[in-house]
């Protein structure tokens, strides 16, 4: 019984991080149509910027992860201006597009290794202290970080079905071509996007950072996580991505209450292939259109 | 095997193709041997200069990881299925030889064959899973079996994984005590030479060739192509195990040079680092692939000078060519010379 709760507590906080990263990826992919694989360095940037405010010019716990999470922001928004804006619309689009994200994580990774060095950073916990609750310990930072991932999801999802600029992103990912024939700009959708998807990686790079460490190439893992998690979500659709994310939590964290830390990965990997053997296009996948 | 599985579906398509329309029709041979002339005789020169031993390190890595693209490539841009699993066959490859070399003692020569023939079984293995997925669905399939076997290859059985290390103290080639100190790198070289040439070739003959043809057709529309007979069940099985030959292949021969593999080799930078010479070449062409594995290759070397920076000059260089160059380096190349050689041609097809 211990067990059980122990998997379920674990589960629950795996899938609020694994949330927190993939939507941005996901709403990036709905409204733009590409990988975007600076997202790690989003997250990066958030976690250091929050380190240096908090570490190195004092600042109170608040304010430093405002500015980590401003910081992944702006960052999201200049990768959207300075690159991906120049190449929308190109035929060779997609491919173009990883390669400048590719390009730009590159660039911010050795960025952040030039400024903060590359030895281990940890970001002390916001809340000190735990409690046992059903034999299972659960701590302050991890419950933060579950009810932070919660009110950013029921947020976001306020944003996305009441206000005009949420509207005009659903409407641009449903039919990018209609969404412009009745005005939207979708231009400025896209920056829209980019910027809150860059606030979401940060926003998980400073409440995570101190739960692992901070290092320059750190951003790597969840991303790839966060990867997984969009793609089994059924890519675009922001309500699967947020059941992916809690159900591959989940699913990791009872394989390794139950068999072991060594078997989470694999066995999730093994779950995965599984999962897309019997639904072919995600959890919540539509299925794509088949063009002629 | 390769031999066999080429041929065959060409056999069958055989009677439409006009040969003399291939690019091997009009083969320049001087070129051809002059190029082929000054590969063998480059290590030679390379030898006498002092750092000669790197560059020539440079041009082995330069062959084998241009093995590893243009098979990539294969799947990735002719075939248009996004997979990513390239690296993980690479490592199947030499996990299979070096594993016979090192624990049953086989003479790494004859275990090398034993590794494109591994790798393809684990390539068809995944690749029919994935014929029921499409676009970015199969990304995840391939990454998640990338990633099953970076686990097994760091956890697993320590004839494989040495508690994290992967496989260390491989036997290699033989070339060290057979030729000594400054000979055998050169001896490597061949090796690596050979290869690289005789899967270049193979791929270049597949490219241009109707099984090529049917690949690209079935990327650009799958129904289409179906309806004028193309059996995307053949074909892409065919792909799968195609791209992975060589590649497997590829891997053996590099974990008999390097002595060991470890489990970092299927880390995600190092298939992100050969995406982005496929891309950077020019995804698709026959030549792009080849090109860009060279200059991921060699710039971050010129870039030492400026060491803390060489990173990011290399980010800055890609994320730059994706805004001016997005079809990649080489089409780039080939516009320019067309317009210095013929600027009337293009007039007239316009």
């Amino acid at each position: 019984m211990e067990k059980l709760f122990q998997a379920i507590y674990g589960g629950i906080l795996y899938g609020s991080i694994y949330g927190l990263m993939a939507i941005g990826l996901t709403l990036i992919w709905g409204s733009l149509r590409m990988l975007n694989l600076a997202h790690g360095s989003m997250y990066l940037v958030g976690g250091y910027v929050a380190w240096a405010a908090l570490n190195q010019w004092a600042l109170p716990a608040l304010p430093s992860f405002a500015l980590g999470v401003i910081a992944a922001a702006l960052m999201g928004l200049i990768i959207q201006v300075l690159l991906i804006n120049r190449i929308l619309g190109r035929s060779e689009f997609f491919n173009a597009a990883m390669i400048a994200t590719v390009g730009a994580a590159i660039v911010i990774d050795s960025a952040m290794l030039l400024i903060f060095g590359p030895r281990v950073k940890q970001m002390p916990p916001v809340f000190q202290g735990q409690f046992k609750f059903a034999g299972v310990v659960i701590t302050y930072q991890g419950l933060l970080i579950v009810v932070v991932a919660l009110i950013s999801f029921a947020l976001l999802w306020l944003f996305l079905s009441r206000s005009r600029h949420g509207l005009s992103i659903q409407a641009v990912s449903q039919q990018m071509d209609a969404a412009r024939l009745m005005g939207i700009p979708t231009v400025t959708t896209f920056m829209i996007v980019m910027t809150i998807s860059g606030a979401l990686a940060g926003l998980a790079g400073v409440l995570l950072s101190s739960v692992f460490y901070l290092s320059p190439t750190a951003g790597f893992n969840p991303m790839v996580k966060a990867l997984v998690v969009t793609i089994f979500g059924g890519l675009g659709s922001v309500k699967g991505t947020i059941w992916a994310a809690y159900v591959i939590g989940l699913v990791e964290a009872f394989l390794q209450v139950y068999f072991g830390a060594g078997a989470a990965l694999p066995g999730l990997f093994l779950f995965m292939i599984v999962m897309l053997v019997i639904r072919p296009s995600g959890l919540f996948g539509l299925g794509e259109a088949q063009r002629l | 095997m390769m031999q066999d599985t080429a041929v065959q579906p060409s056999k069958s398509a055989g009677r439409r193709l006009d040969w003399a329309a291939g690019p091997w029709a009009k083969t320049n041979w001087i070129t051809l041997s002059v190029v082929i002339l000054v590969m063998l005789a480059l290590p030679w020169a390379v030898s006498q200069l002092s750092i000669g031993r790197f560059i020539l390190h440079l041009f082995i890595l330069f062959f084998v990881w241009s093995i590893v693209a243009e098979s990539w490539n294969l799947i990735l841009g002719v075939g248009g299925i996004f997979s990513f699993a390239q690296i993980a066959l690479f490592a199947i490859g030499g996990i299979t030889t070096g594993a016979l070399a090192k624990h049953l003692g086989w003479n790494p020569w004859i275990s090398l064959w034993l590794a494109p023939i591994t790798a393809t079984i684990a390539a068809l293995i995944i690749g029919l899973p994935s014929l029921r997925l499409r676009g970015p669905y199969v990304v995840l399939l391939t990454l998640a079996f990338a990633e099953l076997v970076r686990n097994y290859h760091s956890q697993g059985p320590t004839w494989i994984a040495e508690g994290g290390y992967g496989l260390r103290y491989v036997p290699k080639l033989g070339f060290e005590e057979l030729f000594g100190r400054p000979l055998d790198r050169i001896a490597y070289y061949y090796v690596a030479f050979v290869l690289f040439a005789i899967a270049t070739y193979v791929i270049w003959r597949i490219f241009y060739s109707p099984i090529g043809t049917s690949f690209r057709a079935l990327r650009d529309s799958e129904t289409y192509a179906i309806s004028r007979g193309v059996d995307p069940f053949r074909f892409k099985l065919l792909l799968f195990a195609l791209s992975a030959f060589f590649t497997g292949l590829a891997g053996g021969f590099y974990v008999h040079y390097n002595g060991n593999q470890s489990p970092t080799i299927l880390s995600f930078s190092v298939t992100i680092t050969l995406l982005a010479g496929i891309v950077l070449g020019g995804w698709g062409t026959f030549w792009g692939p080849i090109l860009g594995t060279g200059i991921m290759i060699v710039l971050p070397e010129l870039l030492r000078e400026v060491d803390v920076f060489r990173n990011m000059a290399v980010g800055v260089t890609l994320a730059l060519l994706a805004v001016f160059a997005p079809g990649g380096l080489f089409p780039l190349i080939v516009d320019g010379v067309r317009k210095l050689v013929r600027p009337s041609r293009k007039l007239q097809e316009e």
